[in-house]
């Protein structure tokens, strides 16, 4: 009785520690994993952050690349080396338009549109006023 | 059965013994490991694997007024190596072939490197050459073995490489190998350095940012409260290969980047204004010139430049003299230029009219009781002068009898309502205040001399926001650069007005010097060459003398240009001050001379620019003028 009791004991122990040991196992694996996980996720944030990182390092990079290309100085010194012949405007090449531009721009494409529509063999329209025949 | 009975209870007994030692061991390793020996592992996971990282701030960009980059921050990477760590490497190596064979891999890598830098490979092999420096014996502590040598580990390789040559390193292949190569002892640091796109286009205005991240005048000094931003950190972890374990990040203060600035500088405006700088220098070989161009409405400056000036990027190598902002540090006699200031105050008191006529043919006029000599004129004049042939001819003696009418305090009170005699409030860098005495302390023949511009001293600023006041209607401004901050988006957080000092003369006083100074740019005036037809040009000469050694020099003078166009309806002001010109072929270098015509050649490309539109009827604007000259 007192061996069987002993047995038992002993017996419970030994499967009391298997059992522990395979909870413990599982919830150890099943934290790892979560770890993992967590670890995974939180160097693909670190990744991106880098990326991103990188990116605007690049963008500000090549904005000052394009704002030194735009210089006035460098546009002019391309100007002369590719031979452009651009000039600045001046005073004394403009002609100044006293009238309305819109105005004008309008009158020219009326008169384009007219010219065109008697050139499609239209009869222009003449309007005789007061009655008395032209 | 009892042997068997007996056997099998001992071995559960000793497997039970065995496990619950098992237990107690790993149980006791554990409050050893978490709570006896607690510090000392934390200590020492904390010296390997925690860091504290600072996240430094970008700083914000400048802006010209219409949005183009004229400073900006970019990443600088600066490539080090340690000599000795390829050597420590291939000791490592267990095996004589796996040595040799990452030996010559390495080779490969640092020639390819070469190739991708742009640099001689013995420059690379030199670099990466194992070297050792001396040190006084009592510092070595490197081995036990003191000898007073030790190893470099740092040798600064190059500075200055680009991100994308960089990205290009690090994705360096050698040929039939799949992975990145790994050069051996090579190391990079990375930090934000300030560039200018613009090399020395406004330099004056804009400062720089020294190696230390120092700001050094303009507005990078000015709104470096803006710009710097606030640097951040984060506690990190890393494992063995030094990487960062993301998932064990603690505690994390992102970094708040740099305000923009926008400025009212015009880079188009302050380039018209630099090159026109750079063929002025070239014909007339100054000591030093400014020309400065602000909006007559709003003060704003649109262009300042200085020379001598500097390239921005190549701060280090400019002498303190080319970096100094002549245009606000430094001190002449404005000369007739000032004329402006005596007439308008006559005109403002109602003293004289512009019909009042002035014998210029006097040498001299009793004044409080005491005969005073003027100044000689360049001309003799046969008749007495109009107010308007006073300025347009630019009298010395007619301005002088003006100044006497007006009388010493009132002129002086109307310099200093011009903003004579103190400073501007202009905000970049030093500015000094000029000289201009208070009456008790001024000489018998001051009150022949102050009128037309002499025995003062002022900021081509000073002259240049004087003649603003008659541009603007009658008002003084305060010179203005910022126009506004942005945040780090790119939003507006702060926009700056226009800040006017104190209105000076009435708006009807400001018009009828606006069409006198007119007449200076007309046929009959001092600086004809000034005149655009169709525009109004208004503006004055200004001639003075230079004091050298106590004496007025014959041979040394400060000419200038200051005026505003459309007269009638004012656009822009534009200053154009050149100290001590040579004018090809001798001669003094007169106003009309070495200042006119570069105002007339920056007014013409401006009209072009600022799409200003020409008056056809000279005067038919004034009333405009008139009208909004009290509400600006």
């Amino acid at each position: 009785m007192k061996i069987q009791s002993t047995r038992a004991f002993a017996t419970q122990i030994v499967l009391g520690s298997l059992v522990a040991l395979g909870a413990g196992g599982s919830l150890g694996f099943a934290i790892v994993d979560l770890r993992r996980d967590i670890s995974v996720s939180a160097n693909s944030a670190r990744v991106l952050e880098q990326r991103i990182a990188e990116t605007e390092r690049r963008v500000a990079e090549i904005g000052g690349l394009v704002a030194a290309g735009q210089s006035p100085e460098v546009l002019e010194e391309r100007n002369q080396s590719l031979a452009l012949g651009l000039v600045p405007p001046a005073e004394s090449r403009v002609v100044r338009v006293g009238i309305s531009v819109t105005d004008r721009l309008a009158a020219n494409r009326k008169a384009e549109i007219f010219a065109a529509e008697t050139g499609q063999n239209l009869a222009p329209i003449r309007f005789n006023l007061g009655g008395a025949p032209r | 059965m009892t042997a068997r009975g007996f056997a099998h209870n001992l071995r559960l007994h000793l497997i039970a013994g065995g496990v619950v030692v098992s237990f107690a061991v790993v149980s006791y390793r554990l409050v050893e490991l978490h709570v006896l020996d607690r510090e000392h592992y934390l200590s020492q996971i904390q010296d390997a694997r925690h860091r504290v990282i600072a996240d430094p701030a970008r700083r914000g960009d400048i802006l010209d007024t219409r949005g183009d980059l004229l400073a900006t921050t970019r990443t600088d990477i600066t490539l080090a190596i340690d000599p000795w760590a390829l050597p420590e490497k291939i000791e490592a190596q267990k095996f004589a072939a796996r040595k040799a064979a990452f030996e010559s891999e390495q080779r490969d890598a640092r020639a390819s490197l070469a190739g991708l830098l742009g640099v001689p490979t013995d420059t690379v092999e030199t670099a990466f050459a194992p070297a050792w420096k001396s040190i006084p014996v009592t510092d070595d502590t490197e081995d036990e073995a003191p000898d007073g040598r030790v190893r470099v580990r740092y040798v600064k390789f190059l500075e200055g490489v680009t991100e994308e040559q960089f990205s290009r390193i690090q994705a360096l292949r050698l040929p039939g190998k799949k992975d990145p190569v790994r050069i051996a002892g090579l190391t990079y640091e990375r930090r934000f350095r300030r560039v200018y796109p613009h090399r020395d286009l406004a330099a004056h205005v804009l400062g720089y940012v020294n190696k230390e991240d120092v700001p050094s005048g303009g507005v990078e000094a000015y709104a470096d409260r803006y710009l710097k931003g606030l640097s951040g950190w984060r506690e990190i972890e890393r494992d063995g290969k030094r990487t960062e374990l993301a998932q064990f990040r603690q505690r994390e203060v992102p970094a708040a980047d740099g305000w923009g600035v926008v400025l009212s500088i015009d880079c188009a405006v302050q380039h018209i204004a630099e090159q026109e700088m750079n063929a002025l220098v070239e014909k007339f070989q100054p000591a030093k010139a400014t020309i400065i161009i602000s909006d007559a409405h709003t003060g704003f400056l649109l262009a300042l430049a200085n020379y001598p000036t500097f390239d921005l990027n190549e701060f280090g190598s400019a002498p303190l003299e080319k970096q100094r902002n002549i245009a606000a540090a430094d001190l002449v006699e404005p000369g007739s230029t000032f004329k402006i200031v005596t007439l308008s105050g006559a005109l403002n008191e109602g003293l004289v009219t512009p019909a009042s006529k002035f014998d210029c043919t006097l040498d001299s006029l009793v004044y409080n009781g005491k005969p005073r000599r003027f100044m000689r004129d360049d001309h003799h004049f046969d008749h007495p002068l109009t107010l308007g042939e006073v300025i347009s001819h630019s009298s010395n003696v007619g301005t002088a009898q003006i100044g006497m009418l007006l009388g010493e305090r009132r002129l002086y009170d109307y310099a200093r309502a011009f903003g004579y005699g103190e400073r501007s409030g202009y905000p970049l860098g030093r500015e000094e205040p000029g000289l201009l005495a208070d009456p008790a302390r001024w000489s018998g023949i001051d009150i022949t001399r102050i009128p037309a511009g002499y025995s003062i001293a002022a900021t081509p600023l000073q002259i240049h926001y004087g003649m603003g006041v008659i541009a603007s209607g009658g008002q003084l401004f305060r010179p203005q650069v910022i126009r506004q901050v942005l945040d780090a988006s790119g939003e507006p957080v702060y926009t700056f007005r226009p800040a006017v000092r104190r209105t000076v003369i009435a708006p009807a006083t400001a018009e009828t010097m606006a069409r006198m100074l007119q007449k200076v740019a007309s046929p009959d005036g001092t600086a004809k060459v000034a005149a655009i037809p169709g525009f109004e040009v208004a503006g004055k000469t200004g001639t003075a003398q230079k004091l050298i050694g106590g004496h007025y020099s014959e041979h040394n003078h400060v000419g200038s240009f200051v005026g505003f166009f459309p007269a009638s309806r004012p656009r822009v002001v534009v200053s154009v001050i050149v100290d001590d010109g040579h004018p090809p072929g001798g001669g003094t270098a007169y106003g009309a001379i070495v200042a006119a015509p570069s105002f007339r050649k920056i007014a013409e490309q401006l009209i072009q620019y600022l799409d200003i539109k020409p008056v056809t009827a000279p005067g038919v604007a004034l009333a405009a003028f008139t009208s909004e000259g009290a509400s600006r």
